[in-house]
């Protein structure tokens, strides 16, 4: 039953808004204009008019986007995963799903607009906990001010409406990659979310943030997500590199060991490229001193 | 030629003040976050250091009557301006180093340290290039009647100067250039309008002007009927 509704779900065509959904909730933080809608048993977190989360109400474990499942990916690169840090809240999907399946590790969530937050704990059923700890504030600024190191650092904090994806310049470049490889772990992993796609008109901000990802870590590999326009990239401080079969077997042991990873993890490893996207050798090295993202990156090649 | 001069150096001080505040923004937001809060910092630093440039330009233009005396404020601030990528971070870390690491900042001063910020690195210099607007207007005016004209010529290219700073800044500097290289650039127009100055009062007050040679008298209300040009 659940996989026939997993299924279904991975068929409907994701972010996009229902013009009849229910609205429960409204609010216009500084940030955002939020909306919680309901729609046929799916609960949708809405800023600006994009969708940020979404989840089933009938489970609130379910429903979530199939981007958010690429971050379950570190645990393959790094099997003794005890801290993480997420950048980025929204509804919770991924701090949730972590909190269920891998209650032995600790996760910090960075959170800019305290809105954000108590909808989610009101609407999105969030729970703070010792291994769950939310603090309000900008990521970078997080990051900079933090003493701990994370073995893996997570990041989802963009957002997209029709004229194009908005992502924090200060979380794009070299600079901030620095700061998050300092933070992590010798086997540490970043994955990060990015509104963009290999070809078409948001490629050359893929191509951006593969470029700059590779200055600093020196293994990149991407997921492409199939049913949205969202990328995962996955950042190693190990350079070993990997391949697909690998990262198979990998899954397969962990599984055997216990580690109750999400049931179509296998789906979301055959996304694998290593290859670097097309548009990685035109597009620019975004540093703290130059990154054209708002402008020149959303152009089509 | 006066009023030529005096609406092309303010129509560049706006330029330089709205340059300074839109690529200001985008500066602060690295150490403070994509945050609402950078760009009411931003736009409110920048009104107070133009609200206390024109009262304090006002003043100075009526002391001192001389285009030259804004060189030793407009070199200065250029200075500064040239050199904000190399001492605004260290500002900056004093500012978010100073909370105890420990704990999340307060909401207060998530609010407040933007602003701070913002004062220590942009007041100065956004001051400075605001004096320019009163003192154009006090050096222009020569005849009671005009001063209206002359002060809403004045009020108008400075403004349509900030108006081309904000679309420029924000439609091809951020995509063409270093945020280094702007701040260098602004740096580098300030001083040369601070340049400029000395040579204003020679054009102004030069006798074989055109529009001087009639009397002879460079300024005074005995002036007024040669000003109207």
């Amino acid at each position: 039953m659940l996989g026939l509704v997993v299924m279904l779900l991975a068929g409907t065509p994701e972010r996009t808004i229902p013009a009849e959904a229910d609205v429960v909730f409204e609010t216009t933080s500084p940030y955002h204009h939020i909306r919680v809608l309901d729609h046929e048993g799916l609960r949708t977190l809405s800023f600006d008019g994009s969708m940020e989360t979404r989840m089933s109400l009938r489970d609130p474990l379910e429903g979530q986007f199939e981007y958010t499942e690429y971050f379950h990916l570190p645990w393959l690169w790094n099997d003794k995963i005890k801290e993480v840090l997420m950048i980025g809240l929204g509804g919770g999907s991924t701090q949730k799903a972590y909190q269920h399946r891998y209650p032995d590790v600790m996760v910090d969530s960075a959170e800019l607009d305290p809105a954000v937050v108590q909808i989610a704990r009101d609407y999105f059923y969030l729970k703070e906990s010792p291994s769950l700890r939310i603090h309000i504030s900008d990521g970078r600024t997080f990051l900079r001010r933090s003493q701990k190191k994370y073995d893996v650092i997570v990041m989802d904090a963009y957002t997209a409406n029709r004229y194009g994806s908005f992502l924090p310049y200060s979380l794009t470049t070299r600079e901030f990659f620095k700061l998050a490889g300092d933070h992590l772990s010798t086997n540490g992993v970043l994955a990060y979310n990015v509104i963009g796609s290999l070809h078409g008109s948001r490629a050359n901000i893929v191509g951006s943030m593969y470029r700059t990802l590779k200055s600093v870590f020196p293994q990149v590999y991407l997921f492409p997500a199939s049913s949205s326009r969202n990328v995962v990239f996955v950042a190693t401080k190990s350079s070993q590199s990997v391949s697909l079969p690998q990262l198979q077997q990998q899954a397969a042991e962990l599984v055997r060991q216990g580690r109750r990873l999400p049931p179509n993890i296998r789906d979301r490893i055959n996304a694998f490229r290593i290859k670097p996207p097309l548009a990685a050798n035109r597009s620019p090295l975004l540093s703290d001193d130059y990154a054209p993202i708002d402008g020149l990156l959303q152009t089509t090649p | 030629m006066r009023s030529a001069t005096a609406t092309l150096v303010v129509f560049l001080g706006g330029f330089a003040i709205m340059v300074l505040e839109i690529i200001g923004a985008r500066y602060l937001a690295k150490d403070f976050g994509g945050s609402f809060y950078v760009w009411i910092s931003q736009i409110g630093v920048i009104l107070i250091a133009l609200a206390l440039g024109y009262y304090v330009g006002g003043t100075l233009a009526d002391h001192f009557k001389k285009a030259a005396f804004l060189a030793f404020l407009l070199v200065p601030a250029g200075i500064i301006t040239f050199l904000i990528p190399n001492f605004a971070s260290i500002l900056i870390d004093a500012i978010i180093m100073r909370h105890p690491l420990n704990q999340d900042i307060p909401p207060v001063w998530q609010k407040l340290d933007p602003a701070i910020g913002s004062a220590f690195i942009f007041l100065l210099p956004c001051f400075v290039l605001a004096t320019l607007s009163p003192y154009m207007i006090r050096l222009s005016a020569r005849h009671l009647a005009q001063v209206g004209r002359t002060s809403g010529l004045i009020y108008a290219s400075s403004t349509v100067g900030s108006i081309a700073g904000v679309f420029v800044s924000g439609y091809i500097l951020i995509d063409q250039m270093s945020l280094t290289s702007i701040f260098r650039a602004t740096g580098g127009l300030t001083v040369l309008l601070g340049l400029i100055c000395p040579f204003m009062d020679r054009w102004l007050l030069d006798p074989g002007a055109p529009e001087r040679s009639a009397h002879g008298e460079p300024a005074g209300p005995a002036a007024a009927e040669q000003d109207r040009t």
